[in-house]
């Protein structure tokens, strides 16, 4: 006889279980949602960056025929936002316009043309006011303020001094400083944003369906603008064409859906164009650092003093949390013994930015291994070593911010693309216009913290066990094309033995699924992957006991095979589906639940304000190596190869990790080498994805990535953060191959060659700018 | 991408039910592949209330070889140019160039008369309806002043087709058609210098093929383009060169430039190169004289003294290539 085994799932690479409805075109997004009698909505769009407004005449465009309603900010009085804190943002602008294309007022019609005609007749009237397009126009004295209740136009400055730092900067052997730029940069996923509100007046009860990262924090902000309760807003996430961080908090494209779909009393839909879901932003701001850093003649870290001014755009949004990550996030990588930070959080007459994909982090990450580098170029110490000399002193170790960290596979990383790039035998011999350069970056596993704190678990999984041994998993994780419910099914199939072709999903509804924060941060493979662990653990509990009961022994003498259930390697046993029936007999299908929650231990530090931002149940470690070539000619910038070294803690689905570490490379290279949004005026130049330069599939470079596990305690089977890591090490890692490459190292993002002839260009006349 | 407009659409079978159709119906236009004209027309920049689609259009997609040279129909499409045997290799540069545009899609659908007529193009001309309303309009389209030149009142927006300079190394010629009938004219003359109005084209009048002279077939041949990425963008500076060596003299000697002005241009004094050797002097002297005579203006978003800067480089480079 074979012997029987659980089915294992974990650390199988494993096709994500929403694939054939994606290749075979069948999967439904929220724009492909037509019901037979939909109004198409609308938006107009503020023509100017900043002005108070006197009049929105909606009279003409009412008129129209064909138009069932036209709504301005008159409809709701109620602010929404992700942070409580800052939630000062209407769904249609009110008092004053602050970006050149806010949404002022929204027509749904019986056809697009109506619709358009309708927007055509909106008067708008308006008192222009100066515009700010810069932090520090912004900033500067007698500008006025773009908020009231924002003073100089500051929404949030951090400030902290952590560790002995001028004493640290005395015992330092050298000390460097340098500014970096970086432009600001959006997402550009693949599905533009797109809502469908169905409003039933009979009975006072909205649904809507919306490319939302965030259904439920979508869902509470609903509930406030329309002012409705909770329970007559059903809010539905169907399939979503990635999110990057856009659409990690409610957009104002839903709420006015639903607004407008109320007005009209029917059905609306709104898919808005590349161009609008560019306005609509989110992306990563603007942002300049200064970076000091002191070391002595060994190359070890003495103290770090940096500042990061963020242009934040006409709203706050997550900027917050951005400017806090700016700073907590310095540590948790190396070892510092002293840091001093500032940070500005600034507002400016541009579209708001975001959470995007690298939260917080990428900037200053890149400033930090740039001047690293280039300071053990002066100390002629090999970039790898000088890493290797700042090591953390082991994973129990704790940082001054008070990270909780417990694993920490930075050394192997290291040690895997060094060898994997032949490092020594390449480094500064690849010949003229060639180079390969380093860096390393970590990344959170989830906010240990919520934003909005209700005293709910992080995360809750439900398992419907049926008569025929299907089990159906119900979460509220939003999958957004990052693979999260193959994870969460493979979790669930791995506890109970079983294959996953025994389970189904069903994701992200609010009248069926639990409630869960949302994909971002980083936090589902960690929250709710443990959830589902947690849910299955009791599921199984529930089947041994049947199991027990119908083989007359002690439920602790049962083993799980997976298919099979027994008492002792000499019993037959029974089938899953056996198991299945007497678990059933007289309660009839059972639905088990699974929580997580994380440990107050990883909430983060109160030695200064916002401390919590950064606090993790565990962080995610990546080396990369990046080599490059240069037209001597045109200075254009090929990615020739890239080595892509990343601790994932226990690699879950490595089909999808190594995916997702593919996208994290390519992603970063955007920011690196072409991608920028560009304002005239506070209009943006760049919004279509012919002028936005996300690199093509020829810009696509080799990558062999790493995967290094170091077994996370408290990650669901050691598991830690798999999609943003490796972006963070791209950037720094290019600059510095392009150091090694022509002796000059670039400062400000993007790299595009104009940039780098310039550099080059100046080089030559001027020694002192070559370092 | 914003909502596609109501429009009536034609599709003739014959080049001359097209001119006809053209001047029977008001605010017609012809879209020969559409890769450029149906953006422009969702952004409003067109507004056709009939638009004329070439693609059923069977004289258009023929390509023939006879004493006189090669004559390629105005509607084969740029992937078609780009693998055509005879048109690899004898006129390289010209399929080189069909290669470089866009990308593979657009090459599919794109032709080569489209490419010849593509619309000049400018930053703050190619946005959409509430973009360039937002930003008062500009000379090109419904306003009165040029963005990129301020109080300037001629139109910079740049030349952005990149066939057009491989076939003027090859000093082709165009057929069109009017309603008075067919004329042929070479294809420099098919371009003026003003990017509001750079096609020479009469009303109506319609490009129906291509002309390459048979005494400059197999003439050595590159193009080459600039641009951020190395598919779908249009190019920041576009050369492309023929030179023909006797030894190590030049015997004849063409370069033709795209992205840099309203109007593909050919550049001036390379006659003067004939005769002699290259040399890195020469060549140094070539790469300033492309510099000097190329004008881009702040039309894209990369700055204009890099995309001076690079032609001259490039024109330089294919030279010193193709001079062996």
């Amino acid at each position: 006889m074979n012997e029987i085994k659980p089915t294992k799932s974990i650390g199988v690479p494993t096709p994500l279980v929403d694939g054939p409805e994606k290749v075979s075109g069948k999967a439904q997004y929220s724009a492909d949602f037509m019901p037979s009698d939909y109004l198409v909505g609308r938006i107009f769009r503020s023509p100017v960056s900043h002005a108070e407004i006197i009049n929105v005449d909606i009279s003409a465009a009412q008129a129209l025929p064909g138009v069932k309603a036209v709504i301005t900010g008159d409809e709701t009085d109620e602010t929404f936002g992700i942070l409580p804190v800052a939630r000062f943002e209407y769904p249609l602008a009110r008092d004053k316009v602050r970006y050149k294309g806010e949404p002022v007022a929204c027509v749904a019609a019986v056809d697009v043309e109506t619709a358009q005609k309708a927007v055509d007749l909106i008067k708008f009237k308006y008192k222009e006011l100066p515009a700010y397009f810069t932090s520090q126009e912004a900033m500067a004295e007698g500008a006025v303020n773009i908020h009231d209740h924002r003073e100089c136009n500051i929404e949030r400055e951090v400030d902290y001094d952590l560790g002995e730092v001028d004493e640290g900067f005395e015992a330092a052997d050298l000390v460097m400083e340098e500014t970096f730029n970086c432009a600001e940069v959006a997402q550009s996923q693949m599905e533009p944003h797109a809502a469908i509100a169905e409003y039933d007046p009979t009975r006072d009860f909205m649904t809507i369906h919306a490319s939302t990262q965030v259904p439920y924090y979508g869902h509470l902000m609903l509930a406030k603008v329309l002012k409705m309760e909770e329970s007559q807003i059903r809010m539905i996430k169907p399939f979503v064409g990635g999110g990057f961080g856009c659409r990690t908090e409610c957009l104002n494209v839903e709420l006015i859906c639903a607004l407008v779909a109320r007005a009209a009393g029917g059905t609306v839909r709104i898919v808005i164009s590349r161009e609008e879901t560019f306005i609509t932003h989110r992306g990563r701001p603007e942002t300049d650092v200064e970076m000091k850093i002191g070391l002595t003649k060994d190359g070890v870290i003495t103290a770090v003093d940096f500042k990061v001014i963020q242009r934040g755009g006409a709203f706050s949004g997550y900027g917050i949390v951005t400017i806090l990550y700016a700073g907590g996030m310095v540590f948790g990588l190396y070892d510092l013994p002293a840091v001093r930070y500032k940070g500005l959080r600034v507002l400016t007459n541009t579209p708001p930015c975001g959470a995007m994909r690298g939260h917080g982090v990428t900037n200053v990450r890149y400033a930090f291994e740039s001047l690293l580098e280039k300071m053990a170029n002066k100390l002629s110490i090999d970039p790898i070593e000088i890493r290797r000399r700042n090591l953390l002193l082991g994973p129990k170790y704790e940082t001054l911010n008070e990270m909780f960290i417990n694993s920490y596979g930075l050394p192997e990383c290291l040690d895997w693309v060094e060898k994997a790039s032949n490092w020594k035998k390449r480094k500064g011999k690849m010949g003229s216009y060639k180079g390969i350069g380093i860096a390393c970056g970590h990344y959170p596993s989830g906010a240990s913290k919520p934003v909005n704190w209700s005293g709910e678990p992080h995360a809750t999984v439900h398992l419907k066990l049926d008569w025929d041994g299907s089990i159906t998993l119900l979460t509220g994780a939003p999958e957004i094309g990052q693979g999260s419910t193959t994870m969460a099914t493979q979790c669930a199939a791995e506890v109970l033995g079983l294959d996953i072709s025994r389970f189904q999903s069903l994701t992200s509804d609010s009248k069926f699924t639990p409630k869960d924060n949302g994909s971002y941060s980083s936090r589902v493979t960690y929250m709710v992957g443990n959830a589902s662990i947690d849910a299955a653990i009791n599921l199984k509990n529930i089947l041994i006991d049947a199991a027990a009961k119908k083989l007359e022994a002690k439920p602790e003498n049962i083993e799980c095979l997976g298919e099979v259930y027994r008492a002792g390697t000499q019993d037959e046993g029974l089938t899953f589906n056996e198991v299945v029936k007497a678990a059933l007999e007289g309660t009839g299908t059972i639905t088990v639940k699974g929580n997580f929650d994380t440990l107050p231990e990883s909430w983060g530090t109160k030695k200064y304000r916002g401390g919590a931002i950064s606090g993790s149940m565990a962080y995610a470690y990546a080396a990369q190596v990046v080599e490059v070539s240069i037209d001597p000619d045109t200075f254009e910038i090929t990615v020739d190869k890239v080595w892509a070294a990343q601790d994932v803690g226990k690699a879950l689905n490595p089909l999808s990790v190594e995916g997702q570490i593919e996208g994290s490379v390519w992603m970063g290279m955007g920011q690196a080498i072409s991608e920028s949004t560009q304002f005239v005026n506070g209009l943006g130049i760049t919004n279509s994805m012919l002028d936005y330069k996300v690199p093509t599939i020829i810009e696509s470079p080799s990558i062999k990535v790493g995967i290094i596990e170091s077994v996370d305690p408290h990650g669901p089977f050691g598991a830690k953060e798999a999609g943003e890591t490796s972006l963070v090490c791209f950037i720094p890692a290019l600059t510095n191959a392009i150091y090694d490459a022509l002796g000059v190292r670039p400062l400000d993002l993007p790299v595009t060659p104009d940039r780098l002839m310039e550099l080059v260009e100046n080089s030559t006349t001027n020694k002192e700018a070559a370092e | 991408m914003e909502y596609m407009p109501n429009f009536q659409l034609h599709r003739p079978a014959t080049a001359k039910e097209a001119v006809k159709l053209r001047s029977d119906n008001s605010a017609a236009q012809y879209v020969a592949g559409g890769t450029d004209l149906i953006v422009n027309v969702r952004r409003g920049i067109e507004q056709p209330e009939n638009l004329i689609d070439l693609s059923a259009i069977a004289e258009l997609k023929l390509i023939n070889e006879d004493k006189d040279g090669l004559h390629i129909g105005a509607g084969v499409t740029l992937k078609e140019v780009a693998r055509n045997k005879k048109i690899v290799s004898k006129y390289q540069a010209v399929a080189e160039a069909a290669a470089a545009v866009a990308g593979i899609i657009h090459q599919q659908y794109g032709t080569l008369g489209g490419n010849l007529c593509l619309d000049t193009r400018c930053l703050y001309y190619n946005q959409s309806e509430w973009w360039r309303q937002s930003n008062d309009y500009c000379l090109k389209e419904r306003g009165d002043t040029c963005h990129v030149a301020s109080g300037g009142k001629q139109c910079f927006a740049a030349f952005s087709g990149d066939v057009a300079p491989a076939l003027l190394v090859f000093q082709a010629e165009v057929d069109l058609i009017g309603l008075k009938g067919p004329r042929r004219i070479p294809l420099a003359k098919l371009y003026q210098n003003d990017g509001m109005d750079h096609l020479t084209l009469k009303a109506g009048e319609l490009l129906t093929a291509v002309h390459l002279p048979k005494v400059l077939a197999g003439c050595p041949s590159r193009y080459e383009k600039t641009r951020i990425r190395g598919s779908i963008d249009f190019p920041l500076a576009g050369a492309a060169v023929r030179l023909k060596m006797k030894g190590k003299k030049v015997e004849d000697f063409a370069i033709a430039l795209t992205g840099v002005n309203p109007y593909p241009q050919i550049v001036k004094g390379t006659d003067e190169y004939v005769g002699n050797a290259f040399d890195d002097e020469s060549l140094d002297k070539l790469r300033d004289s492309v510099r000097k005579q190329a004008k881009p203006m702040k039309t894209t978003t990369v700055a204009p003294w890099y995309r001076r800067r690079v032609i001259g480089a490039v024109a330089r480079r294919l030279t010193e290539e193709l001079a062996g």
